[in-house]
């Protein structure tokens, strides 16, 4: 397979709760002419597209098509990739198989999300309209006061089942959401594309917000946001062409298990919180990157964390700690931007989330450290090597991008 | 600040018409109306499923050994509401776990009664409180109480 690198990032101008001055279409046009302002590429330059968002979270179809003039895409193949929260990751990756294949040499990904024009619950309730369905017929009790399968609410209800067992199981306390979120908050504070910043944030200022559904927090929650992303990814000739330096891609996986959540027909059989996929899907992709111990070769990490535990979890199940650790690294000051393990420099998910850009934005913020253009959120050690990591479907869908300064030998 | 915004509407759930898969739950809902749970052993792997499918997801082989499991177990993870499914305020905070009843794989949510938030922990025992009359719906096993 060719060696394949991404050299150009574009983003919109700010990622906030409600583009009111510009339509879908336009918003996502901000992005791709600050990706073709970045490279001094323009729409000749391109082979092909990739494009990804959340599917019916804005009610529209075809945003691909519908949005065709404005991302440049005429006369040009166009795939539309919807793999739920995971979308602008696994745009990525596809964009990744079209290079490494052969088939393309330049391809743009773009992703956007603007939740403001939809609603986001009623797009993720479609993920078990049919389960829903049969189980009101059988009884169930959507208030959630009593019966079997009581429901707990939406997706900050399903996700507390996962923090509630992660707490439990890891030795990690409430305290360490709220510090994690803060660490986070303050973050985000140094990044001009994020949406939720607090550059004074404390884990007890976050202790003070409301709990919504026992551990989870207000302050441990991610916005919605609007916005869009866009990257170039090119095979390593027309990167020695077109760009000045690129970060490359060495190594990459996805990973699905059985439906751990809202599955109450069939059974739920799985801990929320053991996360599978993630385990195996990081396995793999270390495997194809050649990289043996990850807690000493990769330099920075960006995590899919719609809440904050999951920085944490995800910490463990990729292997950047023991399990039972993140904490303590948390406590330690290791995870901050100056320190050994630095996560989420960007203010991660928690802080930003225009969802069908979250895990793209994990894949470009690590390519900007790399590149050492993140600005006031550039981390303080050498980046060579950095893991990002996408996390969705029901659930149970992680994928996983390892990218690195210098491009993949053999 | 903008206020939220709030949308009115009926959602006619009769205009869908999907097939499911759910010959499990209807054996196991005729189960509870006798305050049995009958779930699904898989004959390869030994998971026990509840309510059952036919078909193991991990050995990928159809099942269908009916199997009563306890409706005793044990709280595997759990969470408290403070709010109800449109964000208003309850007067007293709901604790939902999901339980692991004995010899059983699967993780079931309901409701959890007669014991404070406070005092609720990842592996403590509970058991069925059943209704008094049962009609073979999910609504038969009212919730969960302390052993
Ligand atoms: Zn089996």
């Amino acid at each position: 397979m060719r060696n394949v690198g991404i050299i150009g990032i574009g983003y919109t101008p700010v990622f906030v709760s409600k583009r009111k001055d510009v339509n879908i279409a336009e918003m996502i046009s901000e992005a791709v002419e600050d990706c073709f302002a970045n490279t001094g590429l323009g729409p000749d330059d391109i082979d092909a597209m990739v494009f990804g968002n959340m599917h019916t979270f804005e009610g529209v179809n075809m945003p691909h098509l519908w949005a065709a003039d404005y991302i440049a895409s005429l006369g040009k193949p166009v795939m539309r990739i919807a793999t739920g929260g995971t979308t602008g990751m696994s745009a990525i990756h596809a964009a990744y198989y079209h290079i490494a294949s052969g088939l393309h040499d330049v391809v743009m990904v773009v992703c956007f999300e603007k939740q403001s024009e939809g609603d986001s619950q009623v797009g993720l309730m479609g993920i078990v309209t049919p389960e829903i369905m049969a189980m009101l017929q059988a009884g169930i009790d959507i208030s959630g006061s009593s019966g079997m399968g009581a429901l707990a609410g939406g997706s900050a209800g399903a996700i507390s089942f996962q923090a509630s067992s992660y707490l439990a199981r890891s030795g990690a306390g409430i305290e360490h959401i709220d510090g994690m979120a803060a660490l986070e908050r303050r973050n985000a504070a140094k990044n001009p594309y994020a949406h939720l910043k607090d550059a004074n944030a404390t884990a007890e200022s976050v202790a003070r917000t409301a709990l919504i559904s026992y551990p989870i927090r207000f302050g441990h929650i991610c916005p919605t946001s609007d916005g869009a992303t866009v990257a170039i990814l090119a095979s390593e000739e027309k990167a020695a062409e077109l760009a000045d330096g690129a970060a490359w891609i060495h190594g990459l996986a996805n990973c699905a298990s059985d439906a751990s959540a809202g599955n109450i027909l069939e059974g739920v059989i799985t801990d929320p919180a053991e996360q599978m996929p993630c385990q195996l899907a990081a396995k793999q992709a270390f495997e194809r990157a050649g990289i043996k111990d990850p807690k000493k070769e990769i330099d920075c990490v960006e995590i899919y964390n719609g809440f904050a535990h999951q920085t944490l979890m995800f910490l463990e199940k990729l292997g950047m700690c023991e399990v039972g650790e993140a904490h303590k690294l948390l406590d330690a000051g290791e995870l901050e931007i100056n320190g050994r393990c630095p996560v989420n420099a960007s203010g991660g998910v928690v802080s930003t989330n225009a969802i069908g850009t979250s895990a793209m934005n994990r894949v470009t913020e690590c390519a900007l450290q790399i590149l050492g253009q993140a600005g006031e959120h550039q981390v303080e050690k050498d980046v060579h090597k950095a893991l990002s990591h996408g996390w969705g479907g029901l659930m149970q869908y992680v994928t996983i991008t390892v990218l690195a300064d210098k491009p993949r030998k053999g | 600040m903008e206020e939220t915004r709030i949308v009115n509407a009926t959602w006619d759930v009769s205009t869908f018409k999907y097939r499911i898969e759910g010959q499990g739950l209807t054996r196991m809902l005729s189960g509870m109306r006798d305050a049995k749970l009958i779930g699904i052993k898989c004959s390869k792997c030994g998971t026990v499923y509840l309510p059952g499918s036919f078909y193991c997801r991990k050995c990928h082989i159809e099942i269908d050994e009916a199997i009563e499991v306890g409706d005793h177990g044990e709280v595997m993870t759990y969470t408290v509401g403070y709010a109800d499914v449109r964000g208003n305020p309850l007067e007293e905070p709901r604790v939902s776990p999901m339980v692991k009843f004995d010899g059983c794989d699967a993780w079931v949510m309901g409701a959890l009664e007669g014991v404070k938030p406070e005092d609720v922990h990842v592996g403590m025992r509970v058991k069925v409180a059943w209704a008094e009359e049962r009609t073979g719906s999910l609504q038969d096993m009212q919730y969960f109480i302390p052993e």
